[in-house]
Order: structure tokens, then sequence, then C-alpha cells
């Protein structure tokens, strides 16, 4: 049940994107076509996975065991570049088509703060292994719908006869907002 | 404390990049080592004048056979050949008629005079926006220099009296100048070519006259004195302008000789011209006799 909890907290009521208003770097960048914002939320999905699990076993058998864990910021900024890297080596392997959509912003994930509030939110609410693994995932699942939706509804506003003042990023801004505004209903459905 | 701290850090920091380098051996894609020699021989400015974004883009599109080899502007001829070579193809000896930007307006501060003062966005598209606070006429340079701003080369520059001159030697023709003008202003002609006229606006005569001291009035002199040279097609009106052929460049100087506001006239808005046209000329001769 508290995995539950956990899992509609993180897609939800705590929704990265439109609660936090962490990772919106790629939430922007790449949200103008559906195919390429699925591909994104599933490799962000992916490394944020990857990533709690790796943060959860540094921080409780290195840095926890040894007694510092005011290294974490550091130790977490080092997991998450050499996962992202590993990604983008493992997808421009196997998958070459999806590497040239993500372009750029695959090495971007590296910076996206999502990724990092991922890691440091799970060690300060002191989340269990399996906790963590299924907030991580959760996470980014929450951030995959979010990227998603916005990319439809971007899609749509490509046809849309937009004011010219509030063509391109203006109206993206302001359509993150109310998006936003929608997500603010799923609070109080948990408490975490 | 500390000492264990910096040790733990180098060890974790050591323990992935052992595992990156073992991926990257594992995951190690074949890139096509023409991309990489055809980006090595092309300038490397960015500057998108060969229609991508970047060189590194061109130079995958020419390794994939999807762009000629011979599109970059700023290295012209020289790097074609260097490109042709990497790819192992042949490109045409021949040698392309040099473009250079060619601004077409005269209308400087002595010639067309500011009705209000203009202190928005230095931004010549912005300017833009608020007709009537930039210059006098609306077909003219709006003098914020937008497209000095855009030009990679410093090819252009603004006047003393506010309008923008080119340098035809820096000029690459890569044209982001002609995209920066908001008025459309600047366009790619060839470098022999210098006999056009220098307005674009579509204002009356009696209008264009009182806005700018250099703005075409539609007298069609111009067109009558091509007429009489049996060239009638090298100047030709549309509406209130007199436009030169840009499909044969046949137009003389001697066409804007009576012209009363002397916007027909050989160019006026640009600098090393004839140095540059000397020098291409010198380069002709000398592959002529190579040839013969």
């Amino acid at each position: 049940m508290t995995y539950l909890i956990v899992l509609i907290s993180a897609v939800l009521v705590n929704n990265f994107v439109l609660s936090y208003f962490v990772g919106i770097c790629p939430f922007i960048g790449v949200s103008k076509k559906i195919d390429s914002a699925v591909s994104m939320g599933i490799a962000v999905t992916f490394v944020m996975t990857i990533t709690s699990i790796v943060t959860w076993l540094i921080n409780h058998y290195i840095l926890i065991a040894l007694g510092m864990p005011f290294l974490e910021y550091v130790a977490y900024i080092v997991v998450i570049a050499s996962l992202v890297q590993f990604v983008e080596m493992f997808i421009k392997k196997t998958l070459p088509a999806l590497y040239k959509t993500l372009g750029i912003f695959l090495p971007l994930i590296t910076t996206n703060c999502a990724i990092l509030f991922v890691a440091l939110i799970q060690a300060m609410r002191e989340y269990a292994f399996i906790q963590s693994v299924v907030f991580g995932f959760g996470a980014g699942v929450g951030f995959t719908l979010a990227i998603v939706i916005m990319a439809g509804i971007r899609e749509q506003l490509e046809l849309s006869d937009i004011p010219r003042p509030f063509q391109g990023a203006a109206i993206t801004l302001i359509t993150a907002g109310i998006l936003a505004l929608a997500f603010m209903g799923f609070s109080g459905l948990t408490s975490a | 404390m500390v000492i264990l701290a910096a040790v733990l850090m180098g060890v974790i920091g050591l323990a992935f990049s052992i595992f990156l380098v073992t991926a990257n051996s594992r995951f190690a894609v074949e890139v096509n080592p023409k991309i990489s020699g055809v980006e090595e021989v092309l300038p490397g400015v960015n500057c998108g004048g060969c229609g991508y974004p970047s060189c590194a883009s061109y130079a995958e599109a020419v390794a994939t056979d999807e762009a000629p080899v011979d599109l970059c502007v700023v290295g012209g001829a020289e790097t074609a050949r260097e490109v042709a070579h990497v790819m192992g193809v042949q490109v045409s000896d021949e040698l392309k008629e040099k473009l250079v930007a060619v601004v077409f307006c005269q209308g400087d501060s002595e010639a067309s005079a500011f009705p209000g003062l203009y202190k928005g966005i230095p931004d010549c598209a912005a300017a833009a926006y608020s007709q009537d606070v930039a210059k006098r006429c609306k077909y003219g340079c709006i003098g914020l220099g937008s497209c000095v701003a855009s030009c990679p080369f410093d090819a252009i520059h603004l006047s003393a009296t506010g309008i923008p001159y080119v340098d035809a030697e820096k000029c690459t023709a890569c044209g982001n100048c002609v995209a920066a003008c908001p008025r459309d202003l600047i366009e790619l002609h060839p470098i022999s070519q210098k006999s056009f006229v220098y307005c674009k606006s579509q204002d009356p005569g009696v209008i264009a006259r009182k806005v700018c001291k250099k703005a075409c009035i539609a007298c069609t002199i111009c067109v009558k004195a091509a007429a009489k040279d049996e060239n009638p097609e090298a100047v030709t009106m549309h509406g209130n302008l007199a436009v030169v052929n840009t499909q044969n460049y046949t137009a003389k100087p001697e066409y804007g000789e009576k012209c009363p506001t002397n916007s027909y006239n050989t160019d006026q808005n640009s600098i090393n011209r004839e140095k540059v046209i000397a020098a291409l000329e010198a380069e002709r001769r000398k592959r002529e006799k190579v040839t013969t």
C-alpha cells in the first residue's frame, strides 16, 4: 500500500514538473512532438529509476556507513553524470533513430535538476530501498505524463491562431502554468 | 575526515570511470570517417549560408550524399575542391561568380530625416513595428544595425550617417544580413553588377521625394535610357519603383546618368569592391593562361 501511495504521489500529486517545477528545460524543449516527448519521458524515467537505485545504494552502504552523508550532492552528481553518459552510449548503439530525436537533450539530462532532485528527496525522506525505486520510477512516469500532455497540447497549438506576441515560448509557459493549476487539483489525494 | 572524503570521492569517481570506459568500448559506434573529414576542411564558422544549421550538420549531409559538395559559401571554390577530395568526387573547376550583399537604401540621416526619436530596443525588427518613429521612409533602412549584429564575418557596418555598407572583401554571401533586415533591403548579387536602383520605396514620387532626398521617384528616366539603348528589359517599373533586372544583369551605369535623385547609381554602400573584382579578374586570367 505504501508503494502505491509513493507512486501516485510522485506521478500525480507531487508531479515533478507541474508541482515542484524541476526539469522545465526538457519539458519546454522536447515537447513539440508527441513521439519525441514519449522517448524523452522514457529516457528520463529510465535514468531516474537507475539513479534512485544507485544513489540509494551509495547513500546507505558508502556514505552513511562511513558517516559522510554530507558528500551526497557531490556523489550524486558523479553518479548521474556517469549514468547519463552510459544511457547515451547505450541508446546511440541500440536505437540510433531515438538518439537523433533526443539530440542535445539526452546529454542535458545530466544537468536536469529533476534527476538530482529525485536522489536528494528520497534521501531526505529516508525511503527504504524499494520505496525509493518506486519513487524514482514514479517521478519519471510523472515527468513523462506531463511532457506528453504538453506535447499533445502543443501539437494542437501549432494549428491554432495565437496572437503574435504569445507565439512560441510565451504560450508554452502559459499553458504549462494552466496545466500546473489543473494538477493542483490532485493535492490532498495522498499525504506524502 | 577531509582526506577520507577526498579518497572516497576519488574511489567513486574511479569506479564510475572504469565502468564508463568498459561501456564505451562495448557500445562503440562506428562513425562515418567522411563526416569528420569533411568537417575538418570546412571553415567552421557555422554561418548557415549553406542552408544547414552548422558546419557539422552540413558535413554530415555531404557525407551521406544528401548535399552537394560545393554549398559552402564561405570557403567558395577552394573549400568545394577540398570537400570533393575528401568525398572522392570531381568538382567542376569553373569559377563561380562571387556574390556579395547589396544594401538597397541610401536614405541616411542626411537624406531622410527622423520625425521622432526611437528609444526602444536597439533592433531593427523591434523598431519596424513602430512604423512612425523609425526613419521617415517606411520602406527604408531603419539604421539600428540588426544586419551588422547578424554578420559573422564583420563584413557589414553602419556608416557615420546610419546606413549599412558592405565590405566586399569580407562578405561571403552567407545571407544572414538578408534574413536580419525586417524591410528586406539587403539582397545577394554578383559582385560585378554594380548598377542598381538603390531604393525600395513604393511611395508615389511626390511623397517619396518628400521623405527622402535619394528615393526613386518613379520618373522612369532610367527605364527610358535602357529602352533607348535597345535593352528595355534591363530596367523596368514595378509600381512606383524602377527595378534593375536581376535575371540577366544587363543594366549599365549610363542609364542612371540623368537620375534626378541619384537613386540609380553604381553602389555607394560598399567598400573594397573594386579590389575584389580586380583580384577575381587576375585569378581568372591566371587560370586562362594555365588552360591555354
